[in-house]
């Protein structure tokens, strides 16, 4: 049985003139590696400052390890980077990072920090108002380590990251994963979200429309399809009532037939002789459907 | 409480390595003390009285300075900077990183005083009694209070140019009409009549009082102290007002 880490209940966050977040709940174990999905303005960075304690709930209760996310025991235990690289002015990276490693009682070593991180010896020695954005990024990551958190939130924690940084990130928060901390991030990238989430939490306007592992997620939305180009007149109800078929329909002559099963409709076309040709099978773009299902079209389901 | 120690050391390391505070805390206060004592002949006053008399007024200066711009300005930039927020969500408690940038803030104050009374020592052999040293520097430290909260009211604005512009044009108004710069007393009187309700005026008043071997007055002290919690109020209702939107 593992224990709860996270929990939100009937969590309500509404602005002057819209409503930011709309009864969500959901509660996060111990361990779990969680991506909040979301379009942008689907309430992700609202709902995560929420549970920093940032933001007070309109209505609904939001625990972390069984209290108010205020408290300072919570605070010993958690840790995030914000989307705004913060530095303090006046001191460099080794001694931001002793300031922070007080803050808390096991702090990471700071050999340990540099290795994760990649900060370099002459990172250290550099004063922050001086330091390039990559070097500022490295030494966010490094302050969000610092207290050796047990569970780590990240808003949208990629962006503006080059590819190798990017790697290195994900790479860094699996080592984490594997040690056993409970991660939550937020991305508007379902790739990002599958390639290193065990459960994604899918937000549109607000409220959560899918919780569920990546796999599960990516069969609801990502379709395969075969589509044939066959002569106009020809009757394809004998299609229809087949019950491998999900959805068919005629786009500019060519007919789309959607499926799981690709390869039994292949079959099936060669069987009923409709002259089909010029076949092609369509598997689904994830990222297309993705932003199907979150955005205005929701013609796919 | 290692947490404080290492806040307070950094604080003030900090302060020490801002170039307008160097600036305009130390080496302006010690230049124009050198220039108005030595270089510029001010013959209507009596030379001793006058010497330890502009010593006061520098070193008032200087701490009002840091007072009003050091830390209304930083205020400013770690909020615009998110570094406040990245503050609340560690598990730093609120009353210890205030306390410890009060501390560094005195610290930095007892630093400047120190080092101001020490260049005025060296330029102009000024001779006061200890204890005259002692309570002029007590009362400087004490006195800059009614100027950190003006220092905490800039810290509330937007953005930081509008900090750094209105904390400059504050801190010249206040030292000029103050009469640190040069005494009230020389002065037209309208001036002079406003100056005499001016928080920089009292504070000084009190170092000049007791550098001629008074006490600071009462007015002195009602005065600093009104403006101090006048000042407060004024600055958690505005604080108040800014987080209810």
């Amino acid at each position: 049985m593992m224990s709860e880490v996270l929990r939100l209940e009937n969590v309500t966050k509404s602005f002057k003139h819209k409503i930011a977040v709309n009864q969500v709940s959901f509660s996060i174990k111990k361990g779990e590696v969680t991506a909040i999905l979301g379009p942008n303005g689907a309430g992700k960075t609202t709902t995560i400052s929420m549970i920093l304690g940032l933001l007070k709930p309109t209505t609904g209760d939001i625990t972390l390890f069984n209290s108010q996310p205020q408290e300072l025991h919570v605070r010993q235990r958690i840790r995030t980077m914000l989307q705004q690289v913060s530095v303090m002015p006046g001191l460099n990276v080794n001694e931001i990072l002793m300031l922070i490693r007080s803050y808390y009682l096991e702090p990471l070593p700071l050999t340990d920090l540099i290795h994760l991180t990649g900060l370099t010896e002459q990172d250290l020695k550099t004063r922050t108002e001086k330091l390039s954005g990559g070097q500022k990024r490295r030494l966010n990551f490094a302050l969000a380590l610092a207290g050796n958190p047990e569970l780590m939130i990240f808003d949208e924690p990629t962006v503006g990251m080059d590819i190798t940084s990017r790697h290195h990130f994900w790479q860094t928060i699996n080592t984490f994963a594997n040690q056993g901390k409970t991660i939550i991030f937020s991305t508007h990238y379902l790739q990002e979200a599958n390639d290193n989430a065990q459960r994604i939490l899918l937000f549109k306007d607000g409220s959560i429309v899918a919780d569920s592992t990546p796999q599960q997620i990516k069969s609801r939305i990502s379709k395969k399809a075969v589509s044939f180009l066959t002569d106009p007149d020809t009757s394809l109800e004998i299609l229809y009532q087949h019950p491998e078929i999900e959805k068919i329909f005629r786009k500019n002559n060519r007919v789309y037939i959607y499926s799981d099963h690709t390869d039994r409709i292949l079959e099936l076309l060669f069987q009923t002789k409709i002259g089909a040709h010029d076949i092609q099978i369509e598997s689904g773009n994830l990222e297309e459907a993705f932003s199907q299902l979150t955005g205005e079209n929701k013609e796919v389901i | 409480m290692n947490a404080f120690r290492m806040q307070c050391k950094m604080e003030i390391k900090r302060v020490l390595r801002n170039r307008y505070f160097v600036f305009w805390s130390l080496m302006m206060p010690i230049l124009f003390y050198y220039i108005f004592t030595k270089v510029v002949n001010t013959d209507n006053l009596d030379p001793a009285t006058w010497k330890a008399h502009y010593l006061m007024s520098m070193t008032a200066f200087s701490v009002m300075g840091s007072s009003i711009m050091t830390l209304g300005i930083r205020m400013v930039q770690e909020r615009t900077q998110g570094w406040s927020t990245f503050i609340r969500l560690t598990p730093l408690p609120d009353p210890i990183y205030f306390s410890a940038q009060m501390v560094g803030q005195s610290i930095i104050h007892i630093l400047s005083i120190t080092i101001i009374f020490l260049a005025g020592a060296i330029i102009n052999k000024i001779s006061l009694t200890p204890l005259e040293w002692f309570l002029s520097g007590l009362w400087l430290l004490l006195g800059s209070l009614p100027f950190l909260s003006i220092g905490t009211l800039i810290g509330l604005m937007k953005k930081v140019e509008t900090a750094a512009g209105v904390s400059n044009v504050l801190y010249m108004v206040l030292a000029v009409c103050g009469g640190m710069w040069m005494p009230l007393e020389i002065m037209p009187k309208t001036m002079q009549s406003i100056g005499h309700w001016l928080p920089s005026y009292h504070f000084g008043s009190g170092a000049w009082e007791i550098v001629q071997g008074g006490m600071p007055s009462w007015k002195n002290i009602v005065i600093l102290f009104a403006y101090l919690v006048v000042l407060m109020i004024l600055s958690k209702y505005i604080r108040r007002k800014q987080e209810a939107v």
